[in-house]
């Protein structure tokens, strides 16, 4: 009886996830910001992807270097993307007041919490995958062969996990303040502290201890020395899934206490 | 009536915003199938105890219990039975009605069987079956008011509580809210805040006013018509002289005020209200009382016994209006 009450309510909570999720994810489709962020995303991207192009054009042996700088260049992207994505969430419905009627339906923080997130980090991947075009585009014109999938898979899989990351700070930036302007320059400032982990690196560059702990703890040289390279590391997953848990948890805690008026 | 379920019950709840104390200790109840009024003057905690009810803050003391379950304690089997209506009606405003309806719903864990149905019947009752396709940032106030009415009404809960829900409403809409309020308030227990006095009369059968934070008065909405803030008045027009008239109506039984008007020149020609007699006239007045019928017999026989003339004697029902201005008047 419990037992099947418990998987009842806990699919009730699956439910309500992805009624959350579906909407949200809707709202993405809606929101002019998503729809601007996306097209300044493949221009810049577009020019960048031209400008190697044409610096590699006398060398076809180096088609792999025009998708590597495609995406190192692209990676920019990985500090304002989230930010500008996710500072909505929140801090738009407790603007509109909306998260009353949200929060007064029968659904739990952490129902809203992980719908909201993961409506991001799907978007967020939808921009992402807009750079497929550009690689696509190297595998129909590129003679005499393309360029080789293995990085920009590796490259994909390493997005995916920092965006755990990059979402969930810009979902708990967003539950933070009722100023979307607010939430986004807070999850940017953060984005920007762990891309300020790397410098340590260069400090204690003789110390190899040091060394170790700060390329574990900035995803910059995650990307640059692994997942760009086509080097699927998986200890990484840990560092990316234990602040994402981290941000979520403290979102939750932020919905729940209700400090807002 | 001793067995009458409870399905609000509120027991000395205080609520602080930091150093500001919006609710000092409140304490109500409403039973099954009342509609009660909440009353007040802007700012007075009508939205904070409603929020409170909704689960939506915490208090920061006392006991809330809405549909036999703790706010506090069982805060989603509370939202699983309430339909809530906040004040200025927050709605996702890039959102179709229908596709709204349809999402609250989910969340409000209607089977998905129900879902079309229940989303049906809440557009006809609030007659915004015609707007289901329209997206809700472009409707006017007064739709939107009743989509989120739609939204309570959503999974047939059997508590509302609305906050302000006649807001932005025209008198065709207020009428046609009214009405439905009649239709859905009889097997569900209705708690409505409003600042419109009127509103009350017409459909609360219970009323709370309350007044910077505390509760000034409770009673049903019939007797503190008759009661509270000096009972009812009787309105007469009589020539005579002013002082005699005056000290005659005020030795009446029960009466305990008499307010003496102009003199009334008549100014409608085959009735005329000038007195044959040259330059005496009609006057106002308008007698307090706690027993209405008694006392407008009384003065009809003092004034024939005096040998004034009485024109129009009329029983007037004190208005919430004024009973609402006493009440709130005399704790401030």
């Amino acid at each position: 009886m419990s037992v099947s009450l418990s998987v009842r309510s806990s699919l009730t909570g699956v439910a309500n996830t992805m009624a959350i999720l579906r909407r949200e994810l809707a709202a993405f489709f809606f929101s002019p910001v998503a729809y601007v962020v996306m097209f300044l995303f493949v221009l810049s991207n577009g020019v960048a992807f031209y400008l190697y192009c044409a610096q590699f054009a006398g060398a076809p042996q180096h088609i792999t270097y025009v998708v590597r700088s495609l995406f190192q260049f692209a990676f920019f992207w990985v500090l304002p993307l989230s930010p500008l994505l996710t500072m909505r969430l929140f801090s738009e419905e407790k603007r509109t007041g909306t998260l009353e009627m949200l929060m007064t339906a029968p659904v739990s923080p952490v129902q809203v919490v992980i719908g909201k997130f993961l409506a991001a980090q799907l978007f967020y991947m939808v921009v992402w995958s807009t750079l497929l075009l550009f690689v696509v585009v190297l595998e129909v014109l590129g003679q005499p062969e393309g360029p080789d999938w293995g990085p920009v898979m590796s490259m994909y899989f390493g997005l995916f996990f920092l965006g755990t990351l990059t979402n969930s700070l810009g979902v708990f930036a967003s539950s933070f303040s009722r100023n979307q302007l607010v939430a986004s320059i807070l999850a940017l400032t953060g984005n920007l502290l762990f891309f300020a982990v790397a410098l340590g690196a260069w400090i204690y560059v003789d110390n190899p201890d040091f060394l170790r702990i700060f390329q574990f703890a900035s995803f910059q040289a995650h990307f640059s020395s692994d997942y760009i390279r086509g080097v699927i590391q998986l200890r990484y997953l840990v560092f990316y899934l234990s602040f994402m848990a981290f941000f979520l948890f403290l979102a939750v805690g932020m919905v729940e206490s209700r400090k807002w008026r | 009536m001793a067995q009458e379920r409870l399905l609000i019950e509120v027991e000395d709840l205080s609520k602080s915003y930091g150093p500001v104390r919006a609710l000092h200790g409140i304490s109500f109840s409403v039973g099954e199938g009342q509609i009660l009024g909440f009353l007040g003057p802007n700012g007075a905690g009508k939205s904070t105890t409603l929020r409170v009810l909704a689960g939506f803050l915490p208090g920061d003391s006392g006991r809330v219990c809405v549909a036999g379950h703790d706010v506090g304690a069982d805060s989603l089997a509370v939202r699983r039975s309430i339909g809530y209506l906040p004040e200025g009606v927050p709605l996702y405003p890039d959102m179709r009605v229908g596709e709204y309806l349809r999402f609250r719903a989910q969340l409000k864990g209607v089977l998905r069987s129900r879902r079309r149905r229940f989303v049906d019947e809440a557009l006809e009752a609030t007659r915004t079956t015609d707007v289901r396709k329209r997206i809700i940032g472009t409707l006017s106030r007064g739709y939107r008011q009743r989509v989120g009415l739609a939204d309570a009404l959503l999974s047939q809960p059997p508590v509302l509580i609305l906050d302000e829900p006649t807001v932005g409403l025209d008198p065709e809409q207020v009428r046609l809210f009214r009405q439905l309020l009649d239709e859905v308030g009889r097997d569900r227990t209705v708690i409505l805040s409003t600042h419109i006095l009127s509103e009350v009369e017409l459909v609360c059968s219970d009323v709370v006013i309350i007044d910077q934070g505390r509760i000034v008065a409770r009673n049903s909405a019939d007797k503190m018509l008759g009661v509270v803030g000096g009972g009812v008045s009787v309105m007469a027009e009589i020539d005579g002289p002013r002082q005699a008239v005056r000290e005659t109506l005020a030795s009446l039984d029960g009466v305990s005020r008499v307010e003496v008007g102009e003199a009334v020149v008549g100014s409608d020609g085959a009735h005329g209200g000038r007195s044959k007699r040259g330059g005496s006239s009609f006057r106002r007045y308008r007698v307090i009382t706690s027993d209405g019928p008694r006392t407008a017999e009384q003065v009809f026989l003092s004034v024939s016994k005096a040998g004034w003339k009485l024109r129009l004697l009329e029983r007037e029902a004190r208005s919430l209006e004024d009973v609402f201005l006493d009440v709130v008047g005399r704790h401030s």
